[in-house]
């Protein structure tokens, strides 16, 4: 079983939050699978993944060390779900 | 203000051995006039003072290329009305392909266009090669398609090499050019270009963003369908496009197949000061965008002496200032060309391939002022990104800053964690496509200020008690200016015009900033007085997004407005504030919907971060949804035309909303 499917209520915010602010209604859809890229496949860029970060810090209130943000925490579904989950102070979405 | 045969000296050209261009041309300024200049505030005021001995002193300076007179330097006084040497004939393209000093030395095999692709792809060319590419183009624009001085060519144009030569081949021919950036919305698009009614349109056939890769075909088809009078299609990257697109209408081409063969140098027409140049777009909170037209003269003249004076730039230096097509300083670093200064180009995504791709281009070709945003600076501030810990920047003399208020703790930022050298925080815009304030480079940077009014522009700021030269207020100009507008395209009478610039505060231009004027003469961006806001650094018009919105049956109206939100990059989010019809809610498939029209119809700029249902919009007594008021109330501020409103109580509503609290989730 993947974390995603383990945190379904965090698995939707990140999708909300893509749908609100970059791909209004069609994330859901562009998303085949969690572990695709988002970088690769024009989901979020850069300034994405840091609008991204921030709406994830103040929502979960929590706060994601910088040198964490790389692709291998954060590009794609399956892996900010992880990094999260993980994280010592998540406390759930 | 007068000019006497003594003072019209011979030309004074810049010294092979100096230390920067202003204290050249400060020390050539003071041998013809006799004046000694203590320091750079009697500069300044000697400019306007004086300003036909300085603008025809700085003109003999620089080296451009003209023919005809000096003189006068500037024919009447009324900021609306005044011209700058109506005697002198000139070519844009000449002055940029054949420059003077510095650059004339290094010669036809010196780099000076150097475009980047996110791909990583790197394309070099040397003046020579520029110089060729323009001419053929020149010569097919002008025998082959008929292109006449005058005449109207637009571009939907990626930031590449090829576009600047399309660009030089029309301003060669005297055409007057606009571009866009590909991503721009169709309908954002046609709003524009319907209304210069180009004859020729150049366009790349795709264009690839953070590695996605969209055609532009359909776009193309669509302005083939809208746009009177085209007659000529022309391909930025050479690629093909479909043979049925022109339907034998339009006559479809690549670029390259377009030029002629001809060897012999290209005779560039030298056209009035004033001839138009670009036209650039602007829109507001009414109405369709504003046509602004550019001359060449003033364009040329302000851009060098901003580029010398101001930046320091020669042809030691590479410039890379970050722009896409649709923005004036895609223009503004173009010019960069007639100082001899290598240009960098880059086509994509600041951060693309990886999160530091422009850090890594401004370090490998050894860029020397680098032009940037607060926007970007705080992105990777937020993104941990140290720049220095990442690479040596051996040769950045100079950062500079536009599109947004550069905060004073983004200056310490930029020394402690990018590279410790002065940061100019330049401010001006589309409307004068130049800055009203900037730097210098024979002064410290005070962290949060531009360093610098430009030189020969009397900027002040209009207070209660009326304009002065130090306070805070609305930023106006109180005398003629060479790169003011030479008018709106289509404002055949000027009305338009002047109700932009000159009908709020008669007799000055009036900008639509509020800035602070300190008594040393420098400068601080507030933000913007009326209700264009600035989103990632993006001018957006809220007219543009209510013209989509009003298509929407269930809004019944609507006010876009900006919300200062620190947590937001940038600094401002949008926000949408929609009174809904009878019988409708705001429910999210509503909200989606409407955020994906924005998206499609104009651009990701004007997609609201909040939409807010409201009972009421604040609204005059006159009938005129009021911006300012609405944005005053959320920001908490008192509210300056509250007696102007005749609803006052949609403010307190407003300021008490719970989706506009900044500690609501969003």
């Amino acid at each position: 079983m993947t974390q995603t499917a383990r945190d379904p209520a965090l698995r939707q915010l990140v999708i909300d939050w893509l749908d609100d602010n970059y791909h209004f209604g069609d994330a859901a859809e562009m998303i085949r699978d969690d572990g695709m890229s988002f970088l690769q496949n024009g989901i979020l860029d850069s300034l994405g993944f840091v609008q991204l970060l921030l709406f994830l810090e103040e929502r979960l209130a929590l706060q994601i060390d910088r040198s964490d943000l790389s692709p291998e925490n954060f590009d794609g579904l399956g892996k900010i779900v992880t990094y999260l989950v993980a994280h010592p102070d998540y406390r759930g979405a | 203000m007068s000019e006497t045969p003594a003072e019209a000296a011979a030309p004074s050209a810049p010294s092979t051995d100096r230390v920067d261009p202003l204290t050249d041309f400060t020390r050539a300024l003071e041998a013809r006039t006799g004046r000694r200049f203590a320091d750079h505030a009697a500069l300044h005021r000697f400019s306007i003072d004086e300003a036909p001995i300085f603008w025809r002193a700085f003109a003999e300076f620089s080296g451009l290329r003209w023919s005809g007179e000096a003189v006068p330097a500037i024919s009447g006084g009324e900021v609306e009305t005044a011209r700058f040497f109506p005697a002198m004939r000139l070519n844009y393209a000449e002055n940029l392909l054949y420059p003077r000093g510095d650059a004339e030395r290094a010669g036809p095999d010196a780099e000076v266009i150097t475009g980047w692709t996110e791909a990583g792809d790197i394309v070099r060319w040397t003046r020579g090669v520029l110089r060729d590419r323009v001419e053929r183009l020149a010569r097919g624009l002008r025998d082959g398609l008929k292109l006449k001085p005058g005449d109207r060519v637009c571009a939907v144009a990626r930031n590449t090499p090829e576009t600047i030569a399309a660009a030089l081949a029309c301003a060669a021919v005297g055409a007057v050019w606009s571009s866009v950036a590909p991503d721009m919305g169709a309908g954002a698009i046609l709003d524009r270009f319907r209304q210069v009614r180009p004859t020729v349109l150049f366009t790349d056939t795709q264009f690839t963003y953070q590695g996605r890769t969209q055609p532009l075909a359909e776009l193309v088809a669509t302005l083939l369908a809208e746009v009177p009078d085209l007659r000529a299609v022309i391909t930025l990257d050479d690629a093909d496009l479909p043979a049925e697109l022109g339907a034998g209408r339009v006559a479809v081409r690549k670029m390259t197949a377009l030029g002629g063969s001809e060897d012999a140098p290209f005779d560039y027409p030298r056209l009035p000061f004033d001839h138009p140049l670009f036209i650039l777009f602007s829109s507001g909170t009414t109405g369709a965008p504003k046509c602004i037209v550019h001359g060449a003269g003033g364009t040329l003249i302000e851009h060098v002496k901003e580029h010398r004076l101001h930046g320091g730039l020669t042809g030691d230096d590479v410039l890379y200032f970050h722009t896409t097509t649709g923005w004036m300083m895609w223009n503004w670093q173009l010019t960069a060309l007639a100082s001899g200064t290598r240009v960098v180009l880059l086509d994509g995504s600041v951060s693309h391939p990886a999160e530091d791709s422009l850090l890594r281009l401004v370090d490998a070709e050894g860029v020397t002022v680098f032009g940037t945003s607060p926007v970007y600076l705080q992105y990777l501030d937020k993104a941990g990104i140290v720049p220095r810990e990442r690479f040596g920047f051996a040769a950045l003399r100079t950062i500079m800053s536009t599109g947004a208020v550069l905060h004073a703790g983004q200056f310490a930022w930029v020394a402690e964690h990018f590279k410790d050298v002065p940061v100019h925080s330049i401010s001006g815009g589309t409307d004068i496509v130049g800055c009203f304030v900037l730097g210098r480079p024979d002064a410290p940077v005070r962290a949060g200020y531009s360093q610098a009014i430009s030189l020969g522009y009397d900027v002040q700021v209009m207070t209660a008690e009326g304009p002065r030269a130090a306070g805070t207020g609305e930023l106006i100009c109180c005398a003629p200016f060479p790169s003011r507008p030479v008018g709106l395209f289509g404002d055949d009478e000027g009305e338009r015009f002047h109700a932009a610039y000159f009908a709020e505060n008669p007799g000055v231009w009036t900008h639509g900033d509020f800035l602070e004027l300190t008594e040393d003469g420098q400068a601080r961006v507030l933000g913007r007085a009326d209700g264009v806001l600035n989103i990632r650094g993006i001018r957006i018009g809220p007219a543009e997004i209510y013209a989509i919105v009003q298509d929407f049956e269930a809004i019944s109206a609507c006010l876009a407005i900006g919300q200062e939100d620190p947590q937001t990059i940038g600094g401002l989010r949008l926000v949408l504030l929609v009174v809904m019809a009878p019988g409708h809610t705001l429910d999210r498939p509503l909200q989606l919907k409407i955020k994906k029209a924005l998206k499609t119809g104009a651009s990701m700029a004007h997609v609201p971060a909040v939409i807010a249902a409201v009972e009421g919009l604040p609204t005059t007594h006159s009938g005129k949804l009021s911006e300012r008021a609405a944005t005053d109330a959320l920001a908490g501020r008192p509210v300056r035309n509250r007696d102007a409103l005749r609803n006052p109580e949609t403010l307190d509503a407003l300021a008490a909303h719970p989706d506009l609290q900044l500690t609501a989730a969003r």
